[in-house]
């Protein structure tokens, strides 16, 4: 086996190091090995206070499949799964365009309306949630400002998952643009040009050479606005009133007050719903460390 | 204006084309609703009593600053902040310099502290009120296991709203702190082993290192992170929620509570645009400091 390397940003000697890791991993597994250990105890157990069950019982997950209750539940992972991807797809292709202007072209404006961009992505999601609930009570209109011309007029929105994608849209166009441009720009302006030279039209520069190298920038942009949407909760909590649309985060919070806190069944709901976002970072890691730093650091 | 040549105009037009979906949809759900919730909060407006909508000028403003709730929940969210950025810091500072080692396994744990930023936020304030329940949550078993707490003593550590948002604020620490790593982490990997090299010649420990070379080499990356975290942390919502189920514990939750409750969407707007202008004026000066970034580094 290959000997590690030390380097000499190595500054912790390796003793405390260990240390340090041994807490590190204690703090950050202990919480959730409890919630996954409570997900498979017993009432009794629970009200006993053990920590790890001595007769671990899948019943509160039956429980949580069960019924009305668990068809309620299903329903909301499917809402959820929906929202999200419909999301991340409607951002992702509209954002790309707009992140390859930001990043390739000179046109007026063009450093101002990308902070501007920026000012949107970090504006909290409160500002505009009242005016979003009015606008979904009525439904959209599509047509020409200014004049009466209408060409769509969509049914009241609330209480549908089409209110949340929407919603989460706004939230999510910024932050792709605003990390995809920070990627094109990465990408070397000279395979652009030769590109060019050889007579390569500009959609075709940018399908054929700068989003194929940008792919790892486009997977951390599509997972993190994937995990971002499915952990949202106050506006799906503001457009939602029935199962129809309720996501995942808004029926665990439900499923709790009509049963009085089961803490059984929130841990196996909370397992349940916590599994996809933990099960995406796991496999992409990398790129989500990427997609974090890319973000905040790089600009 | 300067003339163009033919490419650069060709530019322009592209460029025009690109960014005409995104214009249209964000005009759309983002800019004109923020300006409509402008508008509104000078309005008389109450989705439940039916009347219409009629400009009462500055009386939102007035109802909203001289609200106790709300300068109540306003302190409470600015302590909310205060206490998990700084811990958050600290110890997302520590665990980025155990990171940014070199040892075997060091893409588990890299990958391992994931795990409480990807759950679910509000699973993660149910989590954490589970372990803070009196009696047998995990946390009064574990202490009374270790006789930190005497046997027959059972707090309810979550008894009173102040309380309840120094809880919450652990459990925003315990979910957070991984995402401030992972930026600290990205800014260590950037200090050139040489600075700590010439350091050791001068026989520097650990603690000497860290504060003459890392934090100054890192305080950029600190101060972005620190911004992003405050932004984030002050409009906290869904914790609280499940933490203290009182709106006066932070301002988002009582702006949703005027809003989505009452139905008073002129006081709503009024009360959520006057919390937007404290982070507004965060925002300018993150965005001053990222293009001062981006100047340098063109």
């Amino acid at each position: 086996m290959k000997r590690i390397q030390k380097s000499s940003s190595d500054i912790i000697p390796s003793g405390y190091l260990w240390t340090g890791l041994i807490i590190l991993a204690v703090v950050t597994l202990a919480p959730f090995v409890y919630l996954v250990a409570s997900s498979l105890s017993n009432k009794v157990e629970l009200l006993d206070g053990h920590l790890i069950p001595h007769h671990p019982t899948f019943l509160n997950y039956v429980h949580l499949f069960q019924g009305t209750d668990g068809a309620n539940f299903l329903h909301a992972m499917l809402n959820s799964v929906e929202v999200a991807i419909l999301t991340t797809l409607i951002s992702m292709i509209i954002g790309v365009f707009a992140a390859y202007a930001f990043a390739r072209l000179h046109f007026p404006f063009r450093i101002t309306s990308l902070f501007a961009v920026l000012a949107m992505q970090i504006l909290p999601s409160v500002s505009i949630i009242v005016p979003l609930y009015v606008l979904f009570r009525n439904g959209i209109t599509i047509g020409i400002p200014f004049t009466h011309v209408v060409f769509y007029h969509s049914p009241p929105l609330l209480d549908t998952i089409w209110a949340l994608v929407v919603a989460y849209t706004a939230g999510s166009l910024p932050f792709v643009i605003w990390l995809m441009s920070g990627y094109f720009q990465s990408v070397p302006k000279e395979l652009e040009e030769a590109a060019t030279v050889d007579g390569t039209g500009r959609f075709g520069t940018m399908f054929k050479i700068i989003l194929p190298l940008s792919l790892p920038g486009l997977a951390a942009t599509f997972i993190f606005t994937l995990l971002n949407n499915w952990d949202e909760f106050m506006f799906a909590s503001a457009f939602t009133t029935t199962f129809a649309s309720k996501t995942v985060p808004v029926a665990i919070q439900e499923f709790i007050g009509r049963h009085s806190m089961d803490w059984g069944l929130m841990t196996a709901g909370g397992f349940i719903a916590t599994l996809p976002p933990v099960i995406i970072s796991f496999f992409f890691y990398r790129y989500i460390v990427n997609g974090v730093t890319a973000g905040g650091v790089k600009g | 204006m300067a003339k163009l040549s033919k490419r650069q105009k060709g530019d322009m037009w592209f460029a025009i084309l690109l960014l005409v979906p995104t214009i249209l949809v964000l005009v759309r759900i983002f800019i004109w609703p923020i300006y409509q919730s402008l508008v509104w909060s000078f309005y008389h407006y109450n989705l439940l009593d039916g009347s219409a909508a009629r400009f009462i000028g500055l009386k939102n403003y007035v109802y909203t600053l001289t609200d106790p709730q709300f300068w109540m929940s306003t302190w409470r969210a600015i302590y909310f902040t205060v206490f998990t950025c700084s811990i958050e810091l600290v110890l997302g500072l520590f665990s980025a310099l155990l990171l940014n080692q070199v040892f075997r396994g060091r893409t588990i744990f890299r990958a391992m502290i994931i795990i409480p930023w990807a759950s679910l936020t509000l699973v993660n304030g149910l989590l954490w009120n589970w372990i803070l329940q009196p009696q047998n949550g995990a946390l009064q078993v574990v202490m009374h296991a270790l006789h930190l707490l005497p046997q027959h003593a059972n707090p309810n550590w979550l008894a009173s709203t102040d309380g309840s948002v120094i809880w919450a604020g652990v459990a925003d620490i315990w979910k957070m702190t991984p995402f401030m790593t992972l930026l600290l982490l990205a800014g260590l990997q950037s200090i050139s082993g040489e600075l700590y090299e010439a350091s050791m010649m001068d026989g520097a420990g650990f603690w000497r290192k860290v504060w003459s070379i890392t934090i100054p080499q890192l305080t950029p990356a600190i101060i972005v992170a620190l911004v992003l975290r405050i932004m984030g942390t002050f409009r906290v919502y869904d914790i609280l929620t499940v933490f203290t189920g009182d709106p006066s514990s932070s301002v988002t939750y009582l702006t949703m509570n005027y809003g989505f409750r009452y139905f008073y969407m002129g006081k709503a707007s009024a009360m959520a645009w006057t919390s937007t202008l404290f982070i507004l004026a965060l925002i300018i000066v993150y965005i001053r400091m990222m293009k001062k970034n981006m100047d340098e580094q063109t």
